[in-house]
């Protein structure tokens, strides 16, 4: 396996040492002093984040290009409203997120959402298929095709588990990050990552008819993995 | 501790951030070795995680960055001019003449339109719209007017292709590139024309 970030992930209810937290404040002070070029310095590391957290809410990545510059465009305009109690990032996160719910709702999507969006969250869910599954290698996203699949059933999930699920599982925010980002609780969170995981692999098990054993170019009885 | 698959479930997500308490997570470990489809279920899960927690599961479109940095460089850097960017703006400002000399060259090419009823804009907006393969016009993303899958490329070669700009979603965006009236100019003149006869 390659470069996997997730080993660096927060473990859940250890706050993380932050050595970067004390820089960036120094940075948001001479930047809203006028040393306006260090934005770039500040938003470098997580340009890349708003981009995916645009794209899994929008699912297309012409908007989700937009929504990742008005974002940015909109934190350096109300920079001054930023306070440092905060985690910089959890407030670029936040008006990210923000950006992207505005679009999607002056888009004419939201009168088309699934109705799954509806459902009680704390009604438990069923896995429905038990089939082994092997480890799937890394390399097996550089296949075009699979990548497109794996977005396709995370663009199939209902909005709020995509939000929690790209903020966890995705970019590796902790449990109490992704809370703080999204408004809700710890608890919240951890239902409908739950629900969300549960079912990403259903969508994705190589047993079920769809998405991988189907009618795709894979041939009979091979598993895509393999 | 016995515990049932619903329980497995329902603190599946917890054990594979290992939030669990030590018994309960021994507990589960346990049904783990004995039911095959919990195995399959966590196994599945943990699959899951490390795929969409790679890298490599969403790779960024081209250009994404140089379009961003022009777009936020815009804003933040203003309109100040340093000296470097007085010699660039005269450099610029030299090469537009040329080109405008080697336009009026060129006048007589116009590249055809798609649509027979349809004029390119005079002067074209510097940004990226929205072109479907087999259409006549280019939108903005969003144009009510813009069906089907589409793909994005500049103004220009946009036109360069023979696509027309979108009256609507496009009016503002030629508007502040200098068109005054999209498209009509040529139909007023022709008007005028045919008045004076």
């Amino acid at each position: 396996m390659r470069n996997r970030e997730r080993s660096e992930a927060p473990v859940v209810g250890v706050p993380r040492s932050d050595p970067g937290h004390e820089y960036e404040a120094a940075l948001i002070v001479r930047i809203q002093n006028g040393e306006r070029e260090l934005f770039y310095e500040l938003i470098q590391p997580y340009e890349r984040r708003v981009f995916v957290i645009t794209f899994t809410i929008l699912r297309n990545e012409a908007d989700a290009e937009d929504a990742t510059q008005d974002a940015l465009l909109k934190a350096f305009k109300y920079l001054g409203q930023f306070r440092s109690e905060s985690r910089f990032s959890t407030w670029l996160i936040q008006v990210a997120i923000n950006e992207a719910r505005l679009r999607q709702r002056k888009s004419h999507f939201e009168i088309m959402r699934p109705l799954v969006d509806q459902e009680n969250e704390d009604g438990s869910y069923t896995p429905r298929d038990f089939t082994d599954w092997r480890e799937i290698p890394s390399e097996a996203l550089e296949r075009k095709e699979i990548r497109e699949k794996l977005i396709a059933a995370l663009g199939s999930l209902a909005q709020k588990y995509r939000e929690v699920f790209v903020l966890r599982d995705v970019e590796h925010l902790s449990i109490e990050e992704t809370a703080q980002a999204l408004g809700i609780s710890a608890g919240a969170v951890k239902t409908r990552l739950l629900r969300a995981r549960l079912m990403l692999r259903d969508l994705l098990s190589p047993g079920l008819d769809g998405l991988w054993t189907g009618a795709g170019p894979t041939p009979k009885g091979i598993k895509p993995w393999s | 501790m016995v515990v049932k698959c619903e329980d497995v479930w329902r603190e599946i997500s917890n054990y594979l951030e290992e939030d669990l308490e030590p018994e309960v997570k021994q507990a589960l470990e346990q049904h783990f070795a004995q039911c095959r489809q919990c195995k399959s279920v966590r196994d599945g899960m943990r699959n899951v995680i490390e795929l969409y927690g790679d890298k490599a599961m969403f790779p960024l479109p081209a250009g994404l960055y140089p379009r961003l940095h022009d777009r936020l460089a815009n804003h933040i850097e203003g309109k100040r001019i340093s000296r470097r960017a007085w010699l660039v703006s005269v450099g610029v400002t030299g090469a537009l003449a040329a080109s405008t000399v080697f336009a009026a060259m060129l006048d007589g090419f116009v590249p055809q339109p798609r649509s027979e009823m349809s004029q390119p804009a005079r002067r074209l907006p510097n940004q990226l719209v929205a072109v479907v393969d087999g259409g006549k016009m280019f939108h903005l993303p969003g144009c009510p007017f813009l069906h089907g899958t589409y793909h994005m490329v500049t103004a220009e070669e946009a036109v360069r292709e023979g696509y027309s700009p979108c009256t609507r979603c496009m009016a503002d965006a030629l508007h502040s590139a200098g068109n005054v009236k999209p498209d009509f100019e040529g139909e007023e003149t022709a008007r005028s024309e045919s008045e004076e006869k």
